[in-house]
């Protein structure tokens, strides 16, 4: 399953200090037996070491390091061991074994086994079969769901076994934590699952798990504190810790990368990032989105029970018209400033294995638009303004959630676009828990009240969930388009039990051409990822994949095992990273330009800034003081 | 003082509490999105049977008055403020519990200072009225006061920080810090400490200031306090005796009447500086929509600054005999 | 008993009766004349943004570079969308001016018909209403607003349809300041018409046989017009502010942007570790001024309506 657009919710607003920069010498208070710490600076808040309940990709990456998969993630985001070392699947592919390594230890020095593994897909299952049907609030139980699995066993203590109801290779990509059972086992489901229910499950630090750091100190929101597993099966991490932190907002969080506060931030936004190409001992690096931003068309448009301003909604022809009204260039450049890529597929290009450019892509043709929009019957009346078939008016309403901001300049072209078409657009922002509350339709009691809207989606290493919103399985659920298409249903079926890849490419590929022909969606773009760490604390940053993806933040954690201590390979030692300008002189990092570089801006605006309060307070005091010789007079008078 | 008085003002207290409480249950109610879909808002495979047994176990299935109201306020009354959204699985007194420590020593510092400050300097340049310290004085105080703290907060940050790096830009200690000692520990909550305190400060500053002057302009004026200073009366003396008691009662009321508008700054400061208080908590409250926390931190603010007032009243009856009754 | 409404033109025309005294009497003294002023340059500003920089320019019309520094052509620079920031920065004073006008005209017509009523009427209604007035004055109001805005957006809707120009998002903040901030008025226009009513004037024109709706009306009302202007002075400042943070905790409209609305992009584009002191510093300095011209126009008053306070010194 995807983290649905909820996830980016968390990711944007939040708030934010204006500037940043831990420069402070007091700031590197580790002095004496320094433990080598990575320190990782996201946006995104730090609320949960639950992993049922992640929501966000900070979530993720916090319980994929502690907590191994059955199968892991390499540095191609191939299957590569986790929990398990080797693997095979039975012919027809429905019987799958894993052969978990011998004498692996949990944190805590208890043994762990096959059972463990065994406890936790087992939890799935039942969760799924329970009233409840689901545990947590994050989105993990579909990955196991999804791969059709019926019974696991343990064999023996090395031995794990799935059968699954139909053939599948999905069983590799289950993106499911593996727990100690000795721990987890004490609570039960609605403990572990239910954030409100007595004696919740929290799972306070320190946490038992298998993967190369545990949590060891935690300050919920803010942030939390990772210490080397000394039982980890595999190559031990270079850095002794790992932090990761909040910041309220990409300034801050560039200002503490330059600083040397912290050694690689996620999720920068676009000018500061571009901003940071050129400094020293930092770089940058720019990951394909596994995601994307759309406009999803309520496609049962004013039809019983949805309220939808014109019929016109439902009509494939007019929402393909209006895609050739789309300057999805140009969106990409205002509002991404250029990072990212002008949306097509509901599949992005991130899944090199499974994307596929639809044949015919539509450009950004204003003329063009108006004569499908004509050819398609919808036409323009006196006032130039264009009707649907029953005769009204066409004005649609255009929405976006408040937790993102950026969409309003998106909204803004649209706007200006529909506009030279003879389409009024109403374009407002929603408040999030309202938006989701709009979107819902007659199924689950809604009403359905919207036209058009936008937000975005992140996908898993495999295509399967992101292929799964157009599903009518999905209505009432996560297909907020109402979409519904038999051959679409038919083909997800078969892709998720295709077992030869290039069967499964193929059945995709048709569902990629079916969304794309239909546009139930239309995909804006796919936006990068903006990440940039330091190079002068670790180095041997790989990104995964090596093309179009970034050192951590992936699935699995190779970046972490793959970094080195920057002291060990340079030749002359540098002390640790306690200040940054002054102190990079002294280093043998050739870069001179260090001081200078790194406050230029800064210095400009400090002198800008000063000069500005000193003009107001000059003009208030010399105003004041002329005020009191001139007052004198009349005062007098009284 | 007076029994009456104190029993007056009690009353009046607690009605004002009965108040808000009401209103945060009925503001609530009414926040935009159904209850029971805001509950649900991360979780996938919502069924209709899943959104009835929300309602049902969150009484949202009976009706607003008396159900839902006596549920609310019995639990109010038993401290259940019920769960963050956000937060997964905390009550949300433990949330605000959390971030109620940094607020109180940010603002608390914040108020002693400004008033310290402001009365020195309100009382020096009603002293020298017309002098160098007073036009200045007047003009900054005039200045800050028509600064929205975030402004404010923004331009030292961007001064001291940022430009001159003297200080850390955010949070309020250096996170997963080891430290040598007490000292260490002290020296980075306090560096964290400076500049939004400095912000506070400068920010209520120019009132305790204006109000201070004013009040020595006053007693300057008075007929006793010229035949004082004609018998040959200290200036100080008359200063220490007469100007800043007369200043006190006002700046009593002042702090009370701050508070309110104080909170907002709190918000804006905090955000600015990211600094762990209930501000920022409020309005990450606001962006995760988790209202619950939104809810707690009205109702945990609004009781404070009745209670504050309250003390103010108390305070005042006992510096000022005039009220006792 | 009867509560009758003051029209909203009938304490204007008083007002702008009575204004050419007032004024001139502000506008000699220095306080009064600096902060109408300022004032003055930023209400022609306000009323005639398109003469001066053309229509709003929006992401399509926008011809700029991304962020540029100020130069000729732009000179205030650029936003991230390439817009004029002196384009948008007289625009935006235009929102900033209006929604504090329209805030300020509902606070106080809100707390002067309070007022009034609540203190000639007197009784269990006036004992109400200063209860409320009390509640409204203890509670954090930011707080309350910041909830309220959420509430009357979604009740008023927020769709593109503008009132005085100005969209409904915004609308609401103008809503949300009246009922936050309409108490200090009534409490003060209340107690004036409490010392009001005892006096003679007011009781030969009861003896007379005048409703209560017309003594309040033609006898009361203009007496405290002074009061409601002063009053104003400082709601209009105190609205300004509230915009201003209400906008920067990401109320505010990025279809209309005000004064609060730019320093949000600023901070969500991250201007100030850009740099870019171009995009939130003509916007401080304007809130930092009007306020600051508000203020001294508040003194002025003050000291002109309280003469026993200008008679002291």
């Amino acid at each position: 399953m995807p983290q649905p657009p909820r996830t980016r919710a968390v990711r944007s607003i939040a708030v934010l200090a204006l500037v940043g920069g831990l420069l402070l010498p007091a700031a590197a208070p580790a002095a004496a037996a320094d433990p080598l710490i990575l320190r990782v600076g996201t946006d995104q808040k730090l609320e949960t070491l639950n992993p049922w309940h992640s929501v966000t990709v900070a979530d993720y990456e916090i319980f994929q390091l502690q907590y191994d998969l059955l199968v892991s993630f390499g540095q191609n985001l191939e299957p590569s061991p986790g929990f398990a070392d080797t693997w095979e699947s039975s012919d027809d592919a429905l019987t799958h074994t894993f052969h978990i390594r011998d004498g692996m230890k949990w944190s805590d020095g208890e043994p762990a086994t096959c059972e463990d593994a065994r406890w936790t897909y087992q939890f799935v299952l039942d969760v799924v079969a329970s009233e409840t049907g689901y545990v947590g609030s994050g989105y993990l139980e579909p990955y196991l769901t999804n791969t059709g699995a019926k019974t696991v066993t343990c064999t023996d203590a090395s031995t794990l076994v799935v059968e699954t109801e139909f053939p599948t290779t999905l069983l590799t990509q289950a993106y499911i934590p593996i727990l100690p059972k000795h721990i987890w086992s004490q609570y039960t489901q609605e403990q572990i699952g239910d954030a409100e229910a007595d004696g919740f499950f929290v799972n306070e630090p320190p946490v038992v798990g298998s993967g190369p750091y545990v949590a060891v100190e935690w300050e919920p929101g803010q942030f939390i504190r990772m210490a080397r597993n000394e039982n980890y099966w595999g190559k031990a991490g270079a850095a002794d810790e790992v932090i990761f932190q909040t910041f309220a907002g990409s300034d801050t969080m560039v200002q503490a990368l330059k600083a040397g506060a912290v050694d690689y931030i996620r999720g920068i936004s676009a000018d500061l990032w571009d901003a940071l190409e050129g400094e020293p001992d930092i770089a940058t690096v720019e990951g394909f989105s596994n995601g994307y931003s759309y406009l999803s068309w309520n496609t049962k448009g004013n039809s019983e029970g949805y309220n939808g301003s014109t019929s016109a909604l439902t009509d494939v022809a007019f929402r393909d018209a209006l895609g050739y009204a789309l300057d999805l260039d140009k969106l990409v450049d205002a509002t991404l400033a250029g990072h990212g890529v002008a949306g097509d597929s509901q599949v992005p290009p991130y899944h090199a294995k499974w994307y596929v450019q639809p044949a015919e892509r539509r450009t950004f043709d204003l003329a063009e638009a108006d004569r499908r929009l004509t050819a398609a019957g919808y036409t323009r009346n006196a006032a130039g303004n264009r009707v649907d078939k029953d005769g009204k008016e066409i004005n649609l309403r255009l929405t976006w959630p408040d937790s993102e901001e950026e969409m309003a300049t998106n909204a803004q072209f649209i706007q200006g676009w529909f506009a030279e078409l003879g389409i009024t657009v109403d374009a407002y922002v929603t408040e999030e828990g309202k938006l989701l509350s709009d979107l819902v339709g007659p199924g689950l009691d809604g009403t359905a009240d919207w036209d058009f809207y936008m937000w975005g989606w992140v996908g898993d290493p495999d295509p399967m969930s992101l292929l799964s919103f157009f599903t009518s399985f999905q209505i009432d659920n996560l297909n907020d388009s109402f979409y519904a298409n038999a051959r679409y249903d038919e083909l997800f079926e078969l892709q998720q039990r295709a077992t030869d890849e290039a069967q499964r490419h193929a059945l995709i590929q048709e569902m990629q051409e079916i969304f794309y022909r239909d546009s139930p969606y239309h995909v804006l773009y796919y936006d990068n990822v903006l990440d940039a760490y330091r190079t002068d604390k670790f180095v041997g940053w790989i990104n995964q994949p090596p093309e179009g993806g970034t050192p951590i933040f992936g699935y699995g954690y190779p970046g972490y095992l793959a970094l080195i201590d920057a002291a060990s390979v340079t030749p002359e030692p540098t002390a640790a990273p306690t200040e940054a300008p002054t102190a990079s002189e002294g280093a043998a990092t050739p870069a001179p330009s260090a001081d200078g570089g790194p406050a230029s801006g800064g210095d400009n605006t400090t002198i800008l800034l000063l000069a500005a309060v000193v003009a107001i307070v000059t003009i208030v005091v010399v105003g004041l003081l002329m005020a009191r010789r001139r007052s004198a007079a009349p005062t007098e008078d009284e | 003082m007076g029994l009456q008085y104190v029993l007056r003002r009690v009353a009046t207290a607690i009605f004002t509490i009965v108040l808000i409480v009401l209103l945060n249950f009925l503001l609530f109610r009414a926040m935009p999105g159904s209850p029971e879909r805001i509950l649900l808002g991360r979780m996938p495979g919502v069924t209709p049977q899943i959104l009835q047994e929300t309602r049902e176990r969150w009484g949202l299935d009976k009706p607003l008055v008396p159900d839902q109201l006596v549920r609310y306020v019995a639990s109010t009354l038993q401290g259940d403020l019920g769960f963050s959204y956000s937060a997964r699985g905390r009550p949300v007194t433990d949330v605000l519990a959390q971030r109620l420590g940094p607020t109180l020593l940010l603002f608390g510092l914040g108020e002693a200072f400004a008033i310290v400050m402001g009365l020195v300097l309100g009382a020096y340049s009603g002293w020298k009225r017309g002098g160098v310290v007073d036009y200045v004085g007047n003009g900054v105080s005039l200045i800050l006061y028509s600064t929205p703290y975030f402004l404010l907060g923004m331009g030292l940050l961007l001064v001291f920080a940022t430009g001159l790096g003297w200080f850390p830009t955010f949070g309020m200690s250096t996170a997963g810090a080891t430290y040598a000692g007490p000292v260490d520990r002290l020296v980075d909550y306090g560096s964290h400490l400076v500049l939004p305190l400095a912000t506070v400060a400068l920010g209520l500053i120019g009132q305790y200031a204006i109000l201070m002057r004013s009040s020595v302009i006053e007693t300057l004026g008075e007929d006793y306090v010229t035949t004082a200073r004609a018998m040959g009366f200290r200036d100080t003396r008359v200063l220490r005796h007469h100007a800043l008691p007369n200043a006190m009662l006002p700046t009593v009321t002042l702090v009370a009447i701050n508070l309110g508008y104080v909170v907002a700054g709190a918000i804006t400061v905090e955000v600015v500086f990211n600094w762990p208080g209930l501000g920022t908590l409020t309005v990450d409250a606001l962006s995760s929509r988790d209202y619950p926390v939104l809810q707690g931190v009205f109702l945990l603010l609004s009781v404070a600054v009745v209670f504050a007032n309250l003390a103010a009243d108390l305070i005042y009856g006992v510096l000022d005999p005039r009220v006792r009754t | 008993m009867t509560a009758p409404a003051v029209p909203a033109g009938a304490g204007g025309v008083v007002v702008a009766r009575r204004q050419p005294g007032l004024l001139r009497q502000i506008l000699r003294r220095p306080d009064g004349l600096a902060g109408a002023a300022i004032l003055l340059v930023f209400t022609v500003l306000a009323v005639i943004p398109d003469i001066l920089t053309g229509p709003l320019q929006t992401a399509i019309t926008a011809t700029g570079p991304r962020l540029a520094p100020p130069s000729v052509e732009f000179p205030l620079g650029t936003d991230e969308l390439g817009r004029s920031m002196l384009n948008l920065t007289v625009h935006a004073t235009r929102i900033s001016m209006v929604i504090g006008l329209l805030a300020t005209l509902v606070t106080v017509l809100i707390g002067a018909v309070l007022g009034i009523v609540s203190g000639y009427v007197g009784g269990r209604f006036d004992a109400l209403v200063m209860r409320i007035a009390d509640f409204f004055l203890v509670i954090p109001t930011f707080v309350l607003a910041i909830i309220l805005t959420a509430i009357i957006r979604d009740v008023l809707g927020t769709g593109s349809r503008e009132i005085f120009g100005i969209r409904l998002s915004l609308i609401t903040i103008v809503v949300v300041i009246g009922i936050t901030s309409w108490s200090s008025t009534a409490r003060i226009i209340r107690s004036q018409t409490l010392s009001l009513k005892e006096r003679a004037f007011v009781d030969r024109a009861r003896v007379v046989g005048a409703g209560a709706g017309h003594i309040m009306r033609r006898h009361i009302l203009p007496n405290v017009t002074n009061l409601i202007v002063a009053n104003a002075v400082l709601t209009f400042a105190g609205a300004i502010l509230t915009e201003t943070t209400l906008s920067f905790v990401g109320l505010g409209d990025p279809f209309q942007p005000s004064w609060g609305q730019l320093l949000d992009a600023a901070r969500t584009v991250g201007a100030p570790g850009l740099g870019a002191w171009w995009y939130f510093m003509p916007a401080g300095v304007g809130i930092v001024l009007v306020v600051f011209a508000f203020t001294l126009l508040g003194s002025a008053l003050d000291a002109i309506l309280n003469p026993k306070l200008q008679s002291r010194r």
